[in-house]
């Protein structure tokens, strides 16, 4: 079971490394956001210039920009997961997902290894979106701000909240993966669920200017509650305008992941058994 | 109960039956039983039932009803059990293009559990033996269709398997591709007194490399037996003898020799329908010199398959018959080829 799994998710990483557009593609759109959208949405203006009115409005962020950033780290898990369920569609295609259910191989092992190696990406790419919102403030343009001391327990808390998410995308993406026949079927689900799932989350709005009913829909949002952590930990003034802790979100975030995983197991499951 | 049968092939059926969605009639009840160490080849053309019998056979699709049991196991039962004891080659081309055919082979070995410490050993020599050794650490999705067929050969047998499954496994190779692969199967047959079952659809394939076959049409066995068999209940042989001249005295001599069964005539030759053709000519020979009339010519034909074919299912046999899962495979194997690198 673990060889198994290990061989499977070494194929997955060859074949993903050997195919490197896929990460170009799932870059692409963060950072269309940070150097275009973060940038525009200069809202300190609003206040004269003075950004520090600006501060409820972003939960303490020290700016609009500071803030984004969180948001588009939790993005990037959306689109840098949405390929490993593309390979499911092309597996069945190209007859590889039948030869391989055809090993004693288990749906298990199959599914695991593809949920290992399709949020290993992700997650440098998360890390790396929020290096790049941080070096644009050293290239003359809006930057990410790092105001809070980050100790170890923040740092875990990050890494947990980026891990978590992105293990939740590619299980999510996985699941339809597994249930869907045709690339071109599998891409508008994909972009039916994509932009949805982005703006009812707290990603790019101000929280402070948020209707009420808008802030109960967006905090039970998986990507807001990723990007909360973020935010809780990156910005020194955070703390004081979130009710819970960062643990809270995490376990709420967990509970998305676990539910995802369950689906994901079970539509596998049934993908990869004699068909009837 | 028993999942063993009383009999000890290594693969039985018994009244297997594929309907699919309720509707599509595609295997409608067959049963055999292939001896162990045998090739068994299923014959039959597009769209026969074919790939849906090894579906069910190697646990990728649930038969609808009926028994299958492959080494022992009953494949409904223990689908899991089975898949560790065969190897199987599809139709349509499985190969990983993404990976090397080193890294293709590895896969399969660590899937199939074979000990770590063989891997290398079996993984290098399978490379060398299906004659990939120089193309070993290329991508899959590189290699020309001959190649690839022997990968996917090397990957089915990597673990040494007691069944093998293949499924038509040599489609839209060239003669001289389909001599190769057949070269290695016969070969590994014997090193490791594998079972082998077969589907084709390529008569002179069945008739040459099979053991026993059997003739599947419409979803169901219209005869099986031995190729020699199989030919032999068409009531023999056919011998032609021409004479110089037309002679309705020699018919009757020739009709008299014991073992000829019935004479016909066709364009001045007369066709002698007789159990064993070869042993009957020098008494033909003798006879027409005993009757006074020379002769042009004397030959043998052994019925075909072909003729088979006609006989029990009262239509000719046609190897590009209609439009099928076949074809598609030819044509994903194309796709592949121009859209491999972008997957
Ligand atoms: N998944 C399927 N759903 C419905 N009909 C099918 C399916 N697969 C095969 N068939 C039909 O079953 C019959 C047998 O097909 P198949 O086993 O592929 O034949 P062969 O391998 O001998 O060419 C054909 O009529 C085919 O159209
Ligand atoms: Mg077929």
């Amino acid at each position: 079971m673990i060889r198994e799994t290990l061989a499977l998710t070494k194929r997955e990483l060859l074949r993903l490394g050997r195919n490197p557009q896929a990460i170009v593609t799932s870059l692409l759109l963060p950072i269309l956001y940070l150097v275009l959208f973060g940038q525009a949405f200069n809202f300190g203006n609003l206040f004269g210039g003075d950004s520090a009115a600006f501060v409820p409005f972003v939960r303490g962020a020290p700016t609009y920009f500071s803030y984004f950033s969180a948001g588009m780290a939790g993005f990037v898990a959306v689109t840098a997961t949405l390929f490993i369920g593309a390979n499911v569609i092309f597996d069945k295609l190209f007859g590889i997902l039948k030869r391989i259910a055809s090993t004693p191989a288990s749906a298990a092992s199959i599914f695991g290894s593809r949920l290992i190696a399709g949020s290993i990406q992700p997650i440098g790419l998360a890390f790396l979106v929020l290096g790049l919102a941080y070096a644009l403030g050293h290239l003359g343009l809006s930057g990410l701000q790092v105001t809070a001391a980050i100790g170890p327990v923040a740092a875990v808390q990050i890494v947990l909240a980026v891990v978590i998410l992105s293990v939740m995308f590619a299980a999510l993406f996985l699941a339809i993966g597994f249930s869907i026949e045709q690339p071109q079927t599998y891409f508008a689900v994909v972009n039916a669920i994509n932009l949805p799932v982005l703006l009812t989350s707290a990603a790019l709005y101000p929280w402070g200017i948020l209707p009420g009913w808008f802030k109960t829909l967006a905090s039970y949002n998986p990507i807001t509650l990723a990007v909360e952590v973020i935010r809780l930990d990156l910005f020194a003034g955070a703390p004081q305008y979130y009710p819970e802790s960062a643990w809270v979100y995490l376990l709420g975030l967990l509970g998305w992941a676990a539910a995802m995983i369950l689906i994901a197991t079970l539509l596998a499951r049934r993908a990869l058994a004699p068909r009837q | 109960m028993d999942p063993r049968p009383a009999s000890a092939g290594a693969i039985v059926t018994r009244d297997l039956v594929k309907t699919y969605n309720g509707t599509v009639r595609a295997v409608r009840g067959v049963s055999f039983e292939v001896p162990p160490g045998e090739v068994y080849g299923f014959l039959g053309p597009n769209g026969a039932g074919k790939t849906t019998t090894v579906s069910m056979l190697t646990a990728g699709l649930e038969a609808t009803s009926g028994t299958a049991v492959v080494d022992g196991i009953d494949v409904r039962k223990n689908p899991a059990t089975v898949k560790r004891r065969i190897g199987v080659v599809f139709q349509e081309s499985t190969a990983d293009g993404d990976l090397t055919g080193r890294e293709n082979l590895e896969l399969a070995a660590a899937l199939y559990g074979v000990p770590r410490s063989e891997v290398r050993g079996r993984v290098d020599g399978l490379l060398e033996r299906m004659q990939i050794g120089d193309a070993a650490d290329r991508l899959a999705k590189t290699y020309s269709g001959g190649m690839r067929r022997r990968l996917e050969l090397a990957a089915g047998i990597v673990h040494a398997p007691r069944t093998l499954f293949l499924d038509e496994p040599t489609l839209g190779l060239d003669p001289q591709g389909r001599a190769g692969f057949w070269k290695y199967v016969l070969e590994l047959r014997h090193e490791h007194q594998m079972t082998v079952f077969v589907t084709t659809h390529y008569l002179e394939e069945a008739d040459g490399m099979c053991d026993q076959i059997a003739i599947i049409d419409h979803g169901a066995i219209v005869a099986s037996g031995r190729p020699s068999e199989l030919k032999d209940r068409l009531g023999g042989d056919i011998v032609t003898v021409r004479p110089v001249a037309s002679s309705p005295a020699l018919r009757e001599v020739l009709a008299k020799i014991p073992g000829v069964v019935s004479v016909g005539e066709q364009d001045g030759s007369l066709r002698l329908k007789c159990s064993n053709g070869e042993a009957l000519i020098p008494a033909i020979v003798s006879a027409a010199v005993g009757a006074g009339v020379g002769l042009q010519g004397v030959s043998l034909k052994r019925p075909s398959l072909d003729e088979v074919f006609l006989e029990f299912t009262g239509r000719e046999f046609r190897e590009d018959e209609g439009f099928s899962a076949t074809d598609r495979a030819v044509m994903v194997g194309r796709v592949r080829e121009r859209f491999g690198g972008r997957r």
